[in-house]
C-alpha cells in the first residue's frame, strides 16, 4: 500500500492538522445536552427509526387516470381535476398514538413518483424493475427482519420489495402498474418536453457537455420545480377551506368573461379560480377520508384512552376540513395538512414552515390564557410535529436525492427576527419549539434563528442550549444582512422595510421574501408572517468552480471524460489576470447557456404542471386571480445562480498566483502535468476514502512531491491573509454583479446564491486534482465560507475576518459551518462563549453560521459501526441528517472538517 | 389470475408502515406484510376484491370495468376511497 498523504506531509514537517486551538482530550467526549422526548413522541420516533423509505403508486395512478380522461380540457383545470382525484383517493392511514395525523402517502415515511415531471430515471430501468417484480416470489424471513438496519434507505431489492432510485422501496405488486403509468408520460413529461425545446437554444451542445462533465449537476425544471421557499398557512387559517372556496366562487363570478384590461392573461382568471375550487375540494375530501378512518378506528378500539384520542381526531378533522381552527391543536394540525398538501402537489425540497411559532401564537396565547392547554401539552404536540416532519420524503432520482440532498427535505422553521416596527419578534411559543427540539432530536424541521442584537439574551441562550445537543440546529442568520439583500433585490417589486422584516429562511438558508398577513381570531387581530415569493430552488444550480478552473487550465477539455466542454480559449494564460478573466469567461458562458435551457424547462412546467394549491396560499394569487405561472405571487424575482466550492477556487487561484506567476517556481505546463498525474496519488474512488488525509500515493512516484508541497503550503483562505482574501473579494464582487446580467423566464433578474448542499461530494468526485493541493476525486470544501478542512490555522476570528472581506448582503446567502469539540463549549460559560462567537461573526457582517458540536472520534466510530449509531445526527450543510443515511464522501468530509478545541 | 393467499397487508386492521411491514390495530404490534393473516382478519377493499375488476394477461395488472373506458388498474390498489368499489363476493369477508 502506498503512503497516505498525512504520512507524506508529516515526513516533510508539515503535519495536516484537523484540530485547531489545542488537542482533543484523551477520552472521547459526548455531547453535553441530551434529553429524551415524552413517551408518545419517543414511540413515534422509534417507529421512524424502524421505517424504510417507501413509495406507492396510488397518487400517480389516480392523477394519470383522471388526466387521461380530460384530454383537451383547459390545462389548469385539467391539472386541478387530476390533483383533486388523486388527493381524494389517497388511502387514509392512522398510527396508534398519533395526535397529529395524515401523511404524504399511505406509509409512515411514504412518497410517490411524479412521472408528469420526469419518468426517465426509472423508465431507464423499466425492464430490470419489471423482471425484478416478477422474480421476487419468496420472502426470506431473515431478509425482511432487517428492519431499518443502516437507516431507512432501501438500496437493494429484498423479499417482495423492489428498490427504486436507490432509496425507495416499492411493493412488487405495484411495480408493473407504476411502469405502465410512467409510460403514459413518455414524451409528455416536463423532462421530455423541456428537453425537446431546450435543444433549440443556440449552444445547447455546451449544456450537454456541462452536465456530462459535472460542471453543473441539477436541472431544477423537472427534478424539483419548487422549493427552498416559505409556505404561507394564512388563508386556510383565516378563512377555512369553506371560506376560501366561497371567495373563489365569488371571484369566479366577478371575472367570468372579463379580461380586466389584460388581453393576454385576464381571461385566464376564470379558469384559475375554477381550478382552485377543484383542488380545495380534493384536499377537503382527503381530510374527511381521514376523519372517516379515525371514526372507524374509534369504533373498533378497546383501549379507552386510544378510543378517546381517535374521537378527538375525528372532531378536529371534521372541523378543520371546513372552518378556521378554534384551538392551538387544530391550527397545528391544519398547518401540517397544508404543508403536506403542497408537497403532494409537486416534487419539492425545501418547503419551509417559516416563522411557525409566530403564525400559531394567537391560538397558543388564547388557549394558554383560557386553560384549554398546558405548556407540557404544547411541547408534546410539537414533539409529535417534529416526528411528522422527519417522516417527509421526496421522491426524485438518485442523483438529486442522494447526490444533492443527502436524502434531506429541508423544512426550515425560523424563530426570532423582528416585527414590522422593528421590535424583537420571538415569543413564548418559539421557546417551547426550542424545548421540543432539544427533547425530540430529529432531522426535521431544522431551525434557524433570525439573529438581531435586539433579541433577548435568555432566548438566544436557549437556542445555544439546543445547538449543544449536537443536532446542528438552530443555525444563526443575520437579520440585518438578509433585510438589506431583500430591500436591494425586491425593491422593484415593491419591497418595503416593514415587509422585508417578515422574511424567513426557505430551504437550507435561502433568504426568502414573505409578507405580514392580518389574522383575526375571536375578534382579536394580529399580523402573522408567511411566504409571498416564488421558489428560490430554481435557476442555474450548481456550478462547480474548481471544475471551471480545471477547464480553463486545459483549454475547455474535460480529461476525466474526454469531452470538450467549452470552445478552446487558445490563450497562453501568461498572466494571473488573464487566467482569472478566462475563469470568469467560462463561468459566464455556463450561466448563459444554463439560464436559457432552465427558462425553457420551467416554462414547460408552468404551462402544464403549474402549482394551484401552493399558488392560492401565496399573496396575491387569490386577490388577482393569477397563479404562479402568471406571476400572481407578490415576489417573482427568485431565480438564481448557485455555486459550489468557491473556497477551493480561491485557494487554487492563490496557489497559481504564488507558485506560477509571482515566484515562478513552476510553469503552468508543469502544474498541468502534476494535476493530470494527481500529484502522484491514486484516485479517491480507488482508495475508498474521499478525505484528503487518507489519500494514498502510488509507490515510487516522487516526481510531483515538490510541486504538491508548494501547492499545499501556498496561502489559504481562512487565516486573515490579504493575499488570498483579496482574490475572494474580487470573485464575490464580480459574481454577485454578473448574475444581474441574466433574465429569468419571469423577466426578472437572476441573483447569486452560495450554498453547496451536498454537491461538494459528487462534484469533487468528478474533478481532477486542483492547484490548492486537493487530490482527484476528493470532496470539496463544504458550505461557501467554511475553510477547506485543516487549512484554517489561526483560530476562529481569523477565519471570520477572511469570510467577511466582502459584503454578504450582495448575495442571497453564504454559509459557514463550524465544528467544535463538546468540551470547548461545556457549561454555562461555554454557552456564553459560543453565543459571543456567533455575535462576533454576525456583527462583522457574516450572513450565516452553524455548529457541529461533536468529537470527531465519535463520527469515526460511527462510520465503523453504523448499527450502533442509528440516531446520531450531524450537521452537513444547511441541514441536519442521520449519520447512517449520509453517503461516505460526505461522511469523510464531515469527519475531516477542522475541529475547534477552544473558542 | 392472482392467487388468493391473503396476508396481513390485505387486512383492514393493518396500518402499513413501509413496503415490508405494518402495525396491527388490534395488537398494536409490528407485523410483516407478507405473513399469513390471523383470526382477526378483516378483508381490505382492494381492486382484486371488486366486482368491476378484471385481471389482465400481464401479472399484477388488470382493468376497471366500473367506467366506460375501462382504465388500467392493478389488483393490490386499495379501494377504501373508491366510490365504485363493490365486493366481488358481495360481503366483506372475515
Amino acid at each position: 500500500m502506498g503512503k497516505k498523504l498525512s504520512q507524506v506531509l508529516e515526513e516533510s514537517g508539515i503535519p495536516l492538522n484537523f484540530q485547531a486551538g489545542g488537542t482533543a482530550s484523551g477520552e472521547v467526549a459526548n455531547r453535553e445536552i441530551t434529553r429524551e422526548p415524552g413517551e408518545r413522541a419517543k414511540k413515534l420516533r422509534d417507529l421512524y427509526f424502524q421505517t424504510l423509505s417507501s413509495a406507492t403508486n396510488e397518487f400517480p395512478y389516480w392523477y394519470t387516470r383522471k388526466y387521461r380522461e380530460l384530454d383537451n380540457e383547459v390545462p389548469v383545470v385539467r391539472r386541478a381535476l387530476a390533483l383533486k382525484t388523486a388527493f381524494s383517493h389517497l388511502t387514509p392511514v392512522i398510527y396508534p398514538g398519533e395526535l397529529l395525523v395524515m401523511g404524504k402517502a399511505s406509509y409512515y415515511r411514504g412518497s410517490f413518483p411524479m412521472p408528469w415531471l420526469s419518468e426517465g430515471y426509472y423508465m431507464a430501468r423499466e425492464d430490470e424493475l419489471y423482471q425484478a417484480a416478477l422474480a421476487r416470489g419468496s420472502a426470506s424471513a431473515d431478509e425482511v427482519s432487517k428492519f431499518g438496519a443502516g437507516g431507512g434507505n432501501v438500496t437493494r431489492d429484498f423479499g417482495k420489495v423492489i428498490s427504486i432510485a436507490g432509496k425507495f422501496g416499492m411493493r412488487r405488486e405495484e411495480v408493473p402498474a407504476m411502469l405502465k403509468v410512467a409510460r403514459e408520460w413518455v414524451n409528455k413529461s416536463v423532462d421530455d418536453l423541456g428537453h425537446k425545446y431546450e435543444q433549440m437554444v443556440p449552444g445547447y451542445d455546451i449544456k450537454e457537455a456541462i452536465m456530462r462533465s459535472v460542471v453543473c449537476m441539477f436541472d431544477s425544471g423537472y427534478t424539483l420545480p419548487q422549493g427552498r421557499e416559505v409556505i404561507n398557512y394564512y388563508y386556510p387559517l383565516q378563512y377555512g377551506f369553506d371560506g376560501l372556496m366561497a371567495i373563489a366562487r365569488e371571484k369566479k363570478a366577478d371575472v367570468a368573461g372579463k379580461p380586466g384590461g389584460d388581453g393576454m392573461t385576464g381571461m385566464n382568471r376564470l379558469y384559475n379560480y375554477e381550478a382552485v375550487i377543484h383542488v380545495l375540494e380534493g384536499i377537503q375530501a382527503w381530510i374527511l377520508n381521514y376523519a372517516k378512518e379515525a371514526r372507524r378506528l374509534e369504533s373498533i378500539e378497546e383501549n379507552p384512552q386510544q378510543k378517546r384520542e381517535y374521537g378527538e381526531i375525528v372532531e378536529c378533522l371534521d372541523w378543520i376540513a371546513h372552518h378556521q381552527p378554534r384551538t392551538f391543536r387544530e391550527a397545528l394540525q391544519l398547518s401540517w395538512i397544508i404543508h403536506i398538501a403542497v408537497l403532494n402537489e409537486d416534487a419539492i425540497s425545501g418547503l419551509s414552515p417559516g416563522r411557525l411559532g409566530q403564525v400559531l401564537s394567537p391560538w397558543f396565547e388564547q388557549d394558554i390564557e383560557s386553560g384549554g392547554i398546558t405548556e407540557r401539552e404544547v411541547i408534546e404536540l410539537l414533539e409529535c410535529m417534529r416526528v411528522k416532519f422527519t417522516c417527509i420524503d421526496c421522491f426524485a432520482s438518485m442523483g438529486v436525492v442522494g447526490g444533492v440532498l443527502s436524502g434531506n427535505t429541508f423544512n426550515n422553521l425560523s424563530i426570532g427576527g423582528l416585527t414590522p416596527d422593528g421590535k424583537p419578534a420571538c415569543n413564548r411559543l418559539e421557546t417551547l419549539i426550542l424545548e421540543a427540539s432539544i427533547s425530540c432530536m430529529t432531522t426535521q424541521p431544522t431551525l434557524t434563528v433570525l439573529y438581531d442584537d435586539k433579541l433577548p439574551e435568555d432566548f438566544l441562550l436557549k437556542a445555544i442550549e439546543c445547538v449543544k445537543t449536537g443536532t446542528g440546529y438552530p443555525a444563526f442568520v443575520n437579520n440585518r444582512v438578509a433585510v438589506e439583500f431583500l430591500m436591494n433585490h425586491y425593491r422593484p417589486e415593491g419591497m418595503t422595510l416593514d415587509e422585508a422584516r417578515s422574511f424567513a429562511i426557505g430551504g437550507c438558508l435561502e433568504t426568502s421574501p414573505c409578507s405580514w398577513m392580518p389574522l383575526t381570531l375571536n375578534g382579536k387581530k394580529s399580523m402573522i408572517p408567511g411566504g409571498s415569493g416564488q421558489p428560490t430552488s430554481v435557476g442555474v444550480h450548481f456550478i462547480s468552480l474548481p471544475k471551471i478552473l480545471e477547464l480553463t487550465l486545459f483549454d475547455g477539455m474535460d480529461h476525466r471524460t474526454g469531452i470538450r466542454v467549452f470552445p478552446a480559449h487558445e490563450k497562453k494564460l501568461d498572466t494571473f489576470e488573464e487566467l482569472f478573466n478566462q475563469v470568469k469567461a467560462y463561468f459566464a458562458k455556463s450561466v448563459e447557456v444554463l439560464s436559457l435551457t432552465n427558462n425553457i424547462q420551467h416554462d414547460i412546467w408552468r404551462k402544464n404542471n403549474m402549482a394551484v394549491f401552493n399558488s392560492v396560499l401565496k399573496p396575491d394569487c387569490l386577490e388577482k386571480g393569477h397563479l404562479i405561472n402568471e406571476l400572481g405571487y407578490r415576489y417573482n424575482a427568485t431565480h438564481n445562480v448557485e455555486i459550489c466550492a468557491a473556497i477551493n477556487l480561491v485557494n487554487s487561484l492563490a496557489a497559481l498566483k504564488k507558485i506560477v506567476y509571482e515566484d515562478k517556481i513552476h510553469s503552468l505546463d508543469e502544474m498541468r502535468e502534476a494535476i493530470r498525474a494527481n500529484f502522484g496519488f491514486k484516485n479517491a474512488s480507488e482508495v475508498g476514502s474521499f478525505s484528503l488525509a487518507d489519500q494514498e500515493k502510488h509507490d515510487k512516484d516522487d516526481r510531483f512531491d515538490r510541486i504538491h508541497h508548494l501547492c499545499l503550503t501556498a496561502p489559504k483562505y481562512g487565516n486573515d491573509d490579504p493575499y488570498v482574501d483579496s482574490i475572494l473579494r474580487e470573485w464575490e464582487n464580480w459574481f454577485c454583479t454578473m448574475c444581474y446580467d441574466f433574465e429569468s423566464l419571469n423577466a426578472r433578474k437572476y441573483y447569486s446564491c452560495q450554498i453547496s448542499v451536498s454537491t461538494h461530494a459528487p462534484m469533487g468526485a468528478a474533478t481532477l486534482a486542483s492547484p490548492d493541493g486537493r487530490l482527484s476525486g476528493t470532496t470539496f470544501a463544504d458550505g461557501s465560507m467554511s475553510a477547506y478542512p485543516g487549512t484554517d490555522r489561526k483560530g476562529p476570528y481569523a477565519l471570520f475576518t477572511s469570510a467577511t472581506c466582502w459584503d454578504h448582503s450582495k448575495s442571497q446567502n453564504s454559509q459557514m459551518n463550524f465544528k467544535v469539540h463538546p468540551t470547548a463549549v461545556r457549561g454555562v460559560a461555554g454557552s456564553r462563549k459560543l453565543l459571543e462567537l456567533t455575535r462576533a461573526y454576525l456583527r462583522n457582517g457574516g450572513f450565516h453560521i452553524q455548529y457541529n458540536v461533536v468529537d470527531s472520534r465519535v463520527l469515526k466510530d460511527a462510520q465503523a459501526r453504523p448499527d450502533q449509531y442509528r440516531d446520531l445526527l450531524v450537521r452537513v450543510a444547511g441541514f441536519t441528517q442521520y449519520w447512517v443515511e449520509i453517503g461516505k464522501p460526505i461522511q469523510d468530509e464531515v469527519i475531516a472538517r477542522t475541529e475547534y478545541e477552544r473558542v | 389470475m392472482v392467487s388468493e393467499t391473503l396476508t396481513h397487508m390485505d387486512c383492514r386492521n393493518y396500518a402499513p408502515v413501509d413496503a415490508a411491514k405494518g402495525i396491527c390495530h388490534r395488537t398494536k404490534q409490528l407485523v410483516v406484510a407478507d405473513d399469513h393473516r390471523c383470526d382477526a382478519f378483516t378483508k381490505l377493499p382492494k381492486c382484486k376484491h371488486c366486482e368491476h375488476y378484471l385481471a389482465g394477461k400481464e401479472l399484477y395488472t388488470g382493468i376497471c370495468r366500473a367506467v366506460k373506458d375501462t382504465p388500467m388498474t392493478y389488483p393490490d390498489l386499495a379501494a377504501v376511497t373508491c366510490d365504485w368499489f363493490q365486493w366481488n363476493d358481495r360481503k366483506p369477508q372475515k
